[in-house]
């Protein structure tokens, strides 16, 4: 039998003076500082995680970039016409082609870009600021004040959103600011009522009554507790709100109601390009193109946004 | 004995549920005609099965709902009649410590940001005595400081009531309703969070309102226990006594309901099987509410109200005990 005794079944025998006091510095060696983050640092770095939100991200900055420099610094405008080359094909001078009066498409592409993406973003804005006070006051106050507030809100919501936009163009003609106002009159009713069911819901949480008996003010309540708390389905709305705004603003002039000619956006370009789909089919594939990959790009951009600002998904 | 720090005086509570235009009225006396006094440095239980309006009245005292009729008095001062400032500053003494701790913390929010939260709303300190002030709260609930980045999500339900314990203890209050702080938890979990609670009283001289429906706890928590029974206390006094000596009808069957964790003494007892049903809180009848359910209600039972009597140093609300009767 082997005898030998193993370290640790031989009791350990030390001296008193082997050990020593622990130095002052490192007693809170076990203490982990976290390196100090804000809200939005944490959700930016979650969103760096998301690969496709990110790529969508780069794409709708370039497109704006581009929407903004390209018809500054191409030598083409938007309404310059050149009877020389009409309808023509891709080429180096003219990277898109041409229409039938001879204008550069790519710059009206992304002259196109600037108004959609305008109307888009200042629709979701506009939107999102109305919509956001108006439905938090109404699930927050609740009671009669709500009842008033959402039958104001189903009268605007019962009325067809074309009518008011072919009424608001009669009065102040056919322009951005036409369009604009004619889109966020009726869209920012869904905002509203999103808002007020996700605050009704919220207000009732222990959490909320928390911060009443704290002593917090009722704009507190709503706006730090609240509102905060129901950012996921806001976001996910506003960025399904960019590209119905883009698409409405693209029907519009689609139809021949909306900005008007020779000024163009992604849907009057479209509608252009339909005319003569049977004699040059390319001309129509820019206008969709862009905004098939704006739209899916926002989309992303949504879903991503809405992971990364949920504490609950890290 | 001292001056009571809260005195609540017949307060009612009451809750619409009309449905309808043209409906019969329907009213839910959640809290009906309750009075008692809580003094300074003192644990007041209050027991009863659910439904029976405790948070109600809870959340009365704290000024979420404010009493149909009757007064509540914070030190002397009826807080039904404060304004502005005056309403901040009973803000900042009478705290509250919520049921569910999963839904008592601001998801979106940091630890940290949770408990620095009432010192931000009530102005107290420098941003870095808030800072100091959060970290010393977390150690006093027993969490790391470390911990002060994380979300509520990461932690178990004993954690996260110690975080909102920490909230609570932001301002320094001198009188916390604890509802139901401990039903959600671990029964290990609870006898920590009971102790810690009971450290912090004797630390800081904070008087609780303590509602639960676990009367071992409370047993062993509270000073003084109030016994509620559909919206009505139908019995207050001091633990012990009302514990040895049950006098309500209902405080008896509620007593003899509690497990004894010994299978031959639980034997000997007599228990009181309570038969009948709640009737509905909904326009209750004006007669002892536990009529319906009572092994001793006789015919005045069903008829009149039972009137409050002082008996043996407690307050009973039954005919069995008027005098003469």
């Amino acid at each position: 039998m082997d005898q030998t005794v193993r370290p640790h079944d031989r009791p350990l025998q030390l001296p008193p003076d082997a050990f020593e006091l622990l130095p002052e510095s490192e007693k809170n060696a076990e203490f982990v500082a976290m390196e100090s983050r804000t809200f939005f640092q944490d959700a930016w770095r979650n969103f760096r995680r998301n690969r496709l939100a990110l790529v969508s991200l780069c794409f709708i900055l370039l497109m704006c970039l581009l929407a903004i420099l390209v018809p500054i610094l191409s030598p083409y405008t938007y309404d310059g016409m050149d009877p020389s080359s009409l309808n023509q094909l891709p080429s180096l001078q003219d990277w898109f082609g041409t229409d039938k009066f001879g204008r550069d498409i790519f710059v009206r592409v992304m002259y196109g870009a600037r108004i959609s993406l305008s109307v888009g973003f200042a629709a979701a804005g506009i939107n999102l600021v109305i919509g956001v006070v108006y439905g938090g006051l109404a699930g927050y106050l609740g009671g009669r004040v709500d009842l008033i507030m959402m039958r104001v809100v189903d009268m605007l919501y019962s009325i067809p959103s074309l009518l008011y936009i072919i009424l608001i163009m009669l009065v102040f003609g056919s322009n951005m600011f036409s369009v604009l106002l004619g889109i966020c009159i009726s869209s920012w009713v869904g905002m509203a009522r999103l808002v007020r069911t996700q605050v009704m819901s919220l207000k009732e949480q222990e959490f909320s009554l928390a911060a009443f008996v704290m002593g917090a003010s009722r704009s507190r309540i709503l706006f730090k507790h609240l509102i905060i708390n129901s950012i996921g389905p806001i976001i996910v709305s506003l960025t399904m709100m960019v590209p119905s705004a883009i698409f409405q603003e693209s029907f519009l002039g689609f139809v021949g109601i909306g900005i008007s000619a020779p000024m163009s956006s992604w849907g009057t370009l479209a509608n252009e390009a339909r005319m003569v789909i049977n004699s040059y089919p390319l001309q129509i594939v820019w206008p969709v193109l862009s905004i098939c990959f704006t739209m899916l790009a926002l989309n992303f951009l949504g879903d991503g946004l809405g992971e990364a600002l949920d504490p609950k998904k890290r | 004995m001292s001056e009571a720090i809260l005195r609540v005086e017949n307060c009612c509570t009451w809750f619409d549920v009309t449905r309808g235009l043209f409906a019969k009225k329907q009213i839910v006396k959640a809290v009906d005609n309750v009075s008692f006094q809580i003094f300074p440095g003192e644990t007041f239980g209050l027991v009863g099965e659910s439904g029976c309006g405790k948070s109600t009245l809870g959340r009365t005292i704290v000024k979420i709902y404010s009493p149909t009729s009757g007064k509540i008095f914070y030190k002397g001062e009826d807080i039904s009649t404060l304004e502005g400032a005056r309403t901040k500053a009973f803000r900042k003494q009478v705290q509250m410590i919520f049921q569910d701790p999963y839904a008592s913390l601001d998801p979106r929010m940091t630890v940290g940001e949770i408990v620095r939260e009432p010192m931000d709303i009530h102005g107290l300190h420098t941003a870095k005595e808030r800072e100091e002030r959060v970290v010393e709260l977390l150690q006093i609930v027993g969490l790391k400081p470390d911990h002060i980045r994380r979300y509520p999500h990461e932690f178990s339900g004993g954690q996260r009531q110690r975080i909102g314990i920490a909230r609570t203890l932001a301002l320094d209050p001198e009188f916390i309703v604890c509802d139901e702080p401990i039903s959600a938890l671990d029964v290990s979990i609870q006898a920590q969070v009971i102790n810690l609670l009971e450290e912090i009283q004797k630390k800081m001289g904070i008087s609780y309102l303590f509602i639960a429906h676990d009367l071992s706890m409370v047993k062993h928590i509270s000073d003084r226990i109030g016994v509620m029974y559909l919206g009505h206390i139908v019995e207050t006094g001091p633990s012990h006594l009302l514990y040895s000596k049950p006098l309500h009808p209902y405080t008896r069957g509620l007593l003899s309901a509690v497990p004894i964790p010994d299978p031959r003494r639980a034997k000997e007892r007599r228990r009181i099987a309570l038969s009948g049903e709640i009737p509905s809180p909904i326009n209750p009848k004006p007669c002892c509410p536990f009529a319906t359910r009572c092994p001793n209600a006789t015919e005045k039972c069903f008829q009149a109200m039972p009137p409050t009597v002082e008996v043996d140093g407690r307050q009973v609300a039954c005919f069995l005990y008027e005098e003469g009767g």
